[in-house]
């Protein structure tokens, strides 16, 4: 922990998102680590910033401005016409200009013009240019560290100016001169080494499997196994890490578990790919991203598993969901009569609709429902077959699981939703105080349900929103039983 | 290029640099971000799933400003209008080659009043953004100097282009008039003539001109680019239909 709890800024729940006054640097306080030496140089990069780095770094800038389209057309096109300068959560939060979407994207266009325009070349201040410094690098840092990459701007902006692509590509330039940040690139590492962001080595993983096991013959006396490493079963499953060890996320292994039995569809987890999620998106960096993808891939060939299904993680969906075709694809030694890979989610609600598995929603009766829509699920992902599918497909199943279910405020929901304040590899201690802040406005809206509705239970198709709300709830008073999964439900309500 | 005076000389230079630097910079523009390859899949969901769904996405950012109008109504309201009016008058300085010959016809007095119209809406319409980028504290801090200046002078613009309407008299208007035609005729067939030396229109002609030369460097290109934005054009099919840029060598998402 970087600080004691009563350090901690929580602003106070009026159930209303106020713009702030705006004031500039007011969170350059709060910065991330950086990144270790060997975690640096297992993903590839220089151990740490050297002398010469400002060249280096114009070198890699121009390498992505010649191979991305979409950066290179949002470093010209942006008019500062101010769409977006009220629609970031960690604006919203902080106040710090720097954290206005433009503000952000500013940071890195200064430098832009600067080596890239003739403007920036000839009138320096004149065309708002700036070169690489200390000073400016520093700012990268502190700012493209307090992003999560959640694309509600890009919604907003008339020409779909994505912030994500753009503090992707300063993550990738700040790491390719030796500067990462080391929540990120510690997990990558583990990884890489392990086979998921936590860490678990295979025999401890079976462990805690057999407990979960245990757990759930005692609370409803059937054999609900969770198979790992079985070569030939139906079913590669392929969950968030933390569904092995951390609550509630726990509670959803349950249920995918539960789920799998009823329907009696075999199925594994694999200790070689036992990570969903897919931090080298967060850092931009494609080599990384293909090379967690593909360990997917891999054992899903090594298995000779016919589909690939993923648990609840928003970004590990965007990652399989977009990238794996591109990447590492083509699935053609899949069964091609499912989507591949699928959402869980998508996968339950199938098998309850066509009569595989029963619901009893009554078992959740005690809970007064609500839904968050998880960044790169809603804005980044589709779930099923048509366009909003990210949207209905969570909430039928909800629906199908509980009675009492309210719908969040317009405006903060589905392709609008605010950011939880911990995606996009921020879900980290030291800068706490950005993730209080970041997650203000969408804590405002579940007031809003608590007080109007209720509302008791908030249900996540997402890790690292689960993580984030466990941690957040306290801090604004309240208990974090109230967090949990979709599947969590799912576990409670299922007829065995 | 004969019996020009040393103005027309000096105008029909730059004229000729003014167009010149436009179509380059925009061909340009249009090439570079035409091949520069885009390594993954990012369209901003929920997105359509056939091309001709992308399509019509991104018509309705270009002709409807969807987006602006979610985000931020008096914005998109302002802007609609100074976009809509300032096509318009691109349109009907183009028309007006076409209308202005002898005898005039009887609705010609019409056509000249949709040009004062929209100019005023023209002129409003900037004012509304200009004051909008000095008083909201949000807008003001992310304001550089080159978001004024392409303000100011397309304010100039239509003040000068207005001013030729209500500030001179109607016999130095119609000399205008009569000598626009044939002097814009010789611009385009390169035999050119003499340019109309009347200060309110080379002052209106010379902003025009700036703008022109200024456009391919400006923020104004956002024109070209909202047609090549992945978060807007790209198709949400990643698994139908494999995409991959190997020439995107594997650089960043």
């Amino acid at each position: 922990m970087a600080k004691t709890k009563t350090a901690y800024k929580v602003p106070v729940l009026t159930g209303e998102i106020k713009v702030p006054k705006v004031v500039p640097g007011a969170s350059a306080y709060e910065k991330m680590y950086h990144g270790e030496n060997d975690d640096m140089t297992a993903l590839g990069f220089p151990a740490s910033l050297e002398d010469g780095w400002e060249t280096k770094a114009v070198g890699i800038f121009k390498q992505l401005l010649t191979h991305n389209k979409a950066l290179k057309d949002y470093m010209d096109i942006c008019v500062r016409c101010g769409a977006c300068t009220d629609k970031c959560q960690f604006f919203l939060g902080t106040g710090d200009s720097n954290n206005m979407p433009v503000g952000r994207a500013e940071l890195m266009r200064k430098v832009y013009r600067y080596y890239f325009t003739p403007a920036g070349g000839l009138f320096k201040s004149l065309a708002d240019a700036e070169p690489f410094s200390e000073r400016m690098i520093k700012k990268w840092f502190t700012y493209y560290y307090q992003c999560s990459e959640c694309r509600r701007c890009s919604y907003y902006c008339p020409y779909g100016i994505d912030t994500a692509v753009i503090t992707m590509a300063a993550r990738d330039i700040m790491d390719g001169i030796g500067l990462g940040q080391k929540y990120s690139t510690q997990i990558i590492n583990k990884v890489f080494k392990i086979g998921n962001n936590l860490g678990i080595p295979p025999a401890a993983l079976r462990n805690t499997l057999d407990d979960l096991e245990e757990e759930m013959k005692d609370a409803t006396g059937k054999d609900v196994k969770i198979p790992m490493d079985e070569e030939g079963a139906e079913v590669l499953l392929v969950p968030p890490s933390a569904d092995f060890f951390a609550m509630p996320h726990m509670e959803s292994l349950a249920g995918y578990a539960k789920v799998f039995y009823k329907a009696g569809i075999s199925w594994t987890v694999s200790s070689y790919a036992s990570e969903a999620a897919n931090f080298g998106m967060f850092i931009g960096n494609y080599k990384n991203t293909k090379e967690i993808n593909k360990r997917v891939w891999d054992e899903a060939r090594r298995l000779k598993v016919k589909r690939v299904i993923v648990g609840e993680c928003g970004h590990a969906w965007r990652a399989l969901y977009n990238y794996s075709n591109t990447m590492n694809g083509p699935f053609d030694f899949l069964d091609n009569k499912y989507r591949q890979p699928a959402h869980i989610c998508d996968f339950t609600l199938g098998l309850i609709k066509d009569g595989v598995i029963k619901m009893d929603p009554s078992a959740n009766d005690d809970k007064i429902v609500t839904y968050h829509d998880s960044c790169n699920v809603a804005r980044a992902s589709r779930i099923g077959e048509m366009p909003g599918g990210q949207f209905t497909v969570p909430r039928e199943l909800i629906k199908a699981c509980a009675n009492h279910f309210f719908e969040l405020r317009d405006g903060a929901n589905r392709a609008q939703t605010y950011c939880c304040g911990g995606g996009g590899g921020i879900l980290t201690d030291e800068v706490m105080n950005v993730r209080i802040a970041g997650s203000m406005p969408k804590m405002q809206v579940i007031k809003e349900v608590m007080d109007n509705n209720g509302v008791n239970f908030l249900a996540l198709i997402c890790a690292i929103c689960k993580t984030q709300f466990t941690k957040m709830y306290p801090l604004y008073g309240f208990d974090a039983e109230m967090v949990g999964g979709v599947h969590q439900l799912v576990s409670s309500a299922i007829v065995l | 290029m004969v019996d020009l005076n040393f103005l027309s000389g000096v105008y029909v230079l730059l004229t000729y640099f003014a167009g010149a630097i436009f179509i380059i910079g925009v061909l340009i523009r249009i090439i570079v971000y035409a091949n520069t390859p885009m390594p993954v899949k990012i369209p901003l969901t929920p997105a359509p799933l056939t091309k001709a769904g992308s399509v019509g996405r991104v018509a309705s950012e270009v002709l409807l400003f969807k987006s602006l109008f979610r985000a931020n109504k008096p914005t998109w309201v302002a802007g609609y209008i100074f976009h809509v009016s300032f096509i318009l008058l691109i349109l009907l300085h183009f028309a007006r080659h076409f209308v202005y010959h002898h005898p005039l016809p009887q609705w010609y007095p019409v056509f000249v009043d949709a040009g004062i119209f929209f100019g005023i809406l023209m002129f409003l319409s900037l004012f509304y953004l200009l004051l909008r980028r000095m008083i909201v504290d949000r807008v003001r801090i992310i304001s550089l100097f080159s978001d004024y200046l392409i303000l100011i002078i397309l304010m100039m613009i239509a003040i000068a282009g207005l001013s030729m309407n209500f500030l001179i008299s109607a016999h130095a208007l119609t000399k205008i008039d009569n000598r626009l035609d044939p002097f814009i005729n010789g611009i385009a067939t390169f035999h050119p003539i003499n340019i109309p030396a009347n200060p309110y229109f080379l002052v209106h002609y010379s902003l025009i001109l700036l703008l022109v030369i200024y456009i391919p460097f400006s923020k104004v290109m956002h024109f070209v680019g909202i047609f090549f934005s992945p978060t807007r054009y790209m198709t949400d099919n990643p698994e139908e239909e494999r995409y991959y840029k190997p020439d995107a060598e594997d650089l960043s998402l």
